[in-house]
């Protein structure tokens, strides 16, 4: 191992940005929080993008890792500890220093802190909370803060972590305990689920409180008993079983049941949450809450799962990001494309690209399960796990329910509205609000916003469709199929032959030659 | 046929107002009227040759008048979409925002959701434009440090959108002497801790004066680049997306693209 022991303060960040570069959970947004007239700084909750990189993604946070050191061996992990790689440390007083002057030459909304483990978890998060308690203390700084917490860390100082910053994350890496335990043997399953689980109770007990009382004086930790006897979150049933098993294995390693049960559960509560109900820890050097008036992870909490390193399907890849999403609430999940940084042999290659595509039809679902209203299981199913990478999740949904199509345009209820292919939440909503003056067509829609190109096999206007069109499953496939979809820049490379491969063990069930031949061409 | 009628003013919201409210009291019939907004150097590019011209001087009582019926008998949105109208770069907003009021008059409260309508779709539009550059600019702005601490920015909008990115600044660092300055417009921001932040109009500077403002690199700008270099993931470099996310027109004043 490389250590440098006066390593200048460019060559640092140099390191230490290369080393996040790959971290997806770049957003700023979610709370919405004025400046004040003492320090520097205000929030908007619509989030601010301050550049874009040269790989087109946008810049809004100071994203660094703390350090690069680590004492696990996590195999998809460029910083693992057996590889031989120059490492570096900030200090809390020069990354505090370095995040309030680039905030205030407006380079940056705040400061996005991701760390491998120096010496032990807790020792780094010592570190980690040293840094954001002079940035909000010393500096009195009001921007964003998102940090990730580390897993196996004293709750204790998860907690006073979650009272300096806006969002926490905590990645579970990779969809089952199984995986997990194959590709990052230090960690386990609970040790993450556990903090992610603290801070939601967290979140519930300290709504409309401010962080003001001295940590002794907790009358929280008495509630954390109520809540766990009394979470009645809803559980998975429902789900089939070989997902449901998959889910609850990551909870229980090994134990086959519900994470919702898992809160109620008594050896569980008995070891797991006393460790969290446990007053301060000795390491913390910090016994008391910041004084300032903050709140408890304003923007919640999100996570991050590793797509392609282990062979989950995209079922049981959402059904977890659903059960986190409602077991959890969990703000995002983020799904990030494996990279063989590593080129390890033990790793599927990933020479011709990451799975980009998959990655983006995650994230399409993804959306469907936020904000249109969709499950999982409407989605896919046990016979059908992969999405079909050549039509976006929700044309491939509509395809598949002619039967509900198609709906009239001036009466449909905004959810049904939802659910046609060109139709998104604002177009949606337009369509609500400019019907009441009068009656639409289609050339209305197209002015709201409606992208008629996919609209027009699943709707009517004031009873008649745009052109008389059998709903013809295979007929409207092939439609959908030569309207080019805007994919996000960069992915249409990777449209290759040997990923459309998949298909086949996607169940692609369009498999007509001239269609994906015609495809290839327009997608490549 | 009456001669066609053309109202003058100046390119402002009160000085459209203050046409509006004019125009309207003349009762000259809305048809038989237009309203334009001056233009430096391009005053009598498009004279209209039998048309009466009448110069409008701005008048802050009569546009308030205007302002308080559009809050009153319209609504509040239907106000804040106008003011961000009147900063288009559009030519020809002053016309269309009178075209709007006509119409928002005689519709009320609703008139803003009226999208399939002409003139209410092409205010949208212009409102989004102006509203999407605002937002861009809280982000893109650059300031560099100066003797003293002043932070300085140099930008050049194409809507004169100053007064909509400068409450955010002023909030946003309080404690600190700021100047925005708007190069097209010659027009600068001013931020004093402790007191409200101004408006000014500056003589134009010279580039060379300009440069040096804006050319102080110092130890968190080196920085700065240092690390907007490393984040970007080389494998996957895509101009053409980095481009379409920060148009080119924004980077000549953005600290990571000044070699
Ligand atoms: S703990 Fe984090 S930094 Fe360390 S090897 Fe694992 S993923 Fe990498």
């Amino acid at each position: 191992m490389v250590i440098l022991e006066t390593m200048s303060l460019q060559r640092k960040l140099e390191i230490l940005s290369d080393a996040a570069k790959y971290d997806v959970a770049c957003t700023s947004s979610g709370v919405d929080r004025k400046g004040n007239s003492l320090g520097m700084g205000n929030s908007v909750a619509c989030g601010i993008c301050h550049t874009f990189s040269a790989d087109g993604r946008c810049i809004s946070l100071l994203k660094v890792l703390y350090t690069n050191e680590c004492i696990f061996d996590c195999k998809y992990c460029a910083n693992r500890a057996s590889n031989d790689i120059v490492r570096a440390s900030f200090t809390p007083e020069e990354l505090s220093e370095l995040t309030m002057e680039f905030y205030r030459r407006n380079y940056i909304e705040g400061l996005f802190l991701s760390s491998g483990i120096l010496i032990s978890p807790n020792h780094t998060m010592e570190l980690i909370i040293e840094t954001v308690r002079r940035l909000r203390q010393l500096h009195h700084f009001n921007g964003y803060i998102h940090c990730k917490a580390i897993p196996g860390a004293d709750p204790a100082l998860i907690e006073l972590l979650g009272w300096y910053t806006d969002r926490m994350s905590i990645n579970l890496e990779l969809p089952t305990a199984e995986s997990l335990k194959q590709l990052a043997p230090h960690k386990n399953r609970k040790n993450i689920l556990k903090p992610i689980r603290q801070v939601q109770i967290g979140k519930k007990l300290f709504t409309d409180y401010k962080g003001v009382t001295p940590y002794s004086d907790r009358p929280v930790m008495q509630a954390v008993n109520v809540l766990t006897d009394t979470a009645g979150l809803p559980d998975l049933t429902g789900m089939t079983d070989s997902v449901g098993m998959a889910i609850s294995n990551g909870i229980s390693d090994g134990r086959p049941e519900p994470i919702a049960a898992s809160v109620n559960d008594n050896s569980y509560k008995d070891n797991d949450i006393k460790d969290i109900i446990r007053t301060g820890s000795s390491l913390a050097p910090y016994h008391n809450r910041p004084a300032t008036k903050r709140s408890f992870v304003p923007a919640g909490q999100s996570t991050q799962m590793i797509v392609g390193a282990t062979d989950e399907s995209d079922y049981q890849i959402m059904a977890v990001a659903e059960a986190l999403y409602r077991n959890f609430d969990l703000k995002r999940v983020f799904y990030s494309a494996f990279m063989n940084v590593n080129q390890d042999p033990r790793l599927p290659s990933t020479e011709d690209g990451p799975p980009l595509l998959r990655e983006h039809r995650l994230y399409q679902a993804d959306w469907l399960i936020r904000f249109y209203g969709f499950t999982i299981n409407e989605l896919l199913d046990e016979r059908r796990q992969n999405f079909n990478l050549l039509l976006d999740p929700k044309c491939d949904w509509a395809l598949s329910h002619l039967d509900r199509f198609p709906v009239e345009i001036n009466r449909a209820d905004y959810h049904t509205l939802l659910r046609v292919p060109g139709i998104g939440t604002i177009s949606a909503q337009r369509i609500i609000t400019a019907r009441k003056s009068a009656a639409l067509d289609f050339e209305d829609l197209k002015r709201l916003g409606v992208v008629l190109k996919r609209a027009v096999y699943f709707i009517t206007c004031k009873g008649r469709m745009m052109y008389p069109v059998k709903l013809d499953e295979d007929f409207i496939s092939r439609q959908l199929l030569a309207v080019k979809e805007r994919l996000p820049f960069g992915i249409e490379k990777d449209l290759t032959y040997k990923q459309l491969s998949i298909f086949d063990d996607a169940n692609f069930k369009l498999a007509n030659h001239d269609l994906v031949g015609g495809f290839l061409i327009t997608g490549s | 046929m009456k001669n066609k009628r053309i109202y003058l003013c100046d390119n402002s919201i009160d000085g459209i107002f203050t046409a509006i409210y004019l125009a309207w009291s003349s009762r000259y019939g809305h048809s038989n009227i237009k309203i334009e907004e001056k233009y430096e150097g391009s005053k009598f590019a498009n004279i209209e040759l039998f048309a009466e011209y009448i110069v409008v001087d701005t008048d802050y009582n009569l546009s308030k008048k205007v302002a308080d019926s559009i809050k009153k008998k319209i609504s509040e949105e239907a106000y804040e979409m106008v003011c961000r109208v009147a900063l288009s770069y559009y030519e020809g907003k002053a016309d269309l925002i009178y075209r709007f009021l006509i119409l928002a008059f005689a519709v009320g409260p609703t008139i803003t959701e009226r999208l399939s309508n002409e003139i209410v779709n092409r205010m949208f539009r212009l409102d989004r434009n102006v509203g999407r550059e605002a937002h861009h600019l809280l982000g893109f702005i650059r300031f560099s440090q100066h003797a003293d601490g002043l932070l300085i920015s140099v930008i050049r909008p194409k809507n004169d959108v100053l007064t909509l990115v400068t409450p955010h600044f002023a909030d946003r660092l309080s404690q600190e002497k700021f100047i925005i300055y708007d190069e097209n417009r010659k027009l600068a921001s001013i931020h004093i801790p402790g007191r409200q932040w101004i408006l000014a109009q500056l003589p134009k500077l010279e580039q060379e004066k300009l440069d040096e403002i804006w050319g102080i690199d110092d130890e968190y700008s080196n920085l700065w680049k240092i690390f907007f270099k490393s984040i970007a993931i080389k494998e996957r470099t895509n101009p053409k997306l980095q481009r379409n996310n920060l148009p080119l027109r924004y980077r000549s004043y953005m600290t990571e693209f000044k070699i």
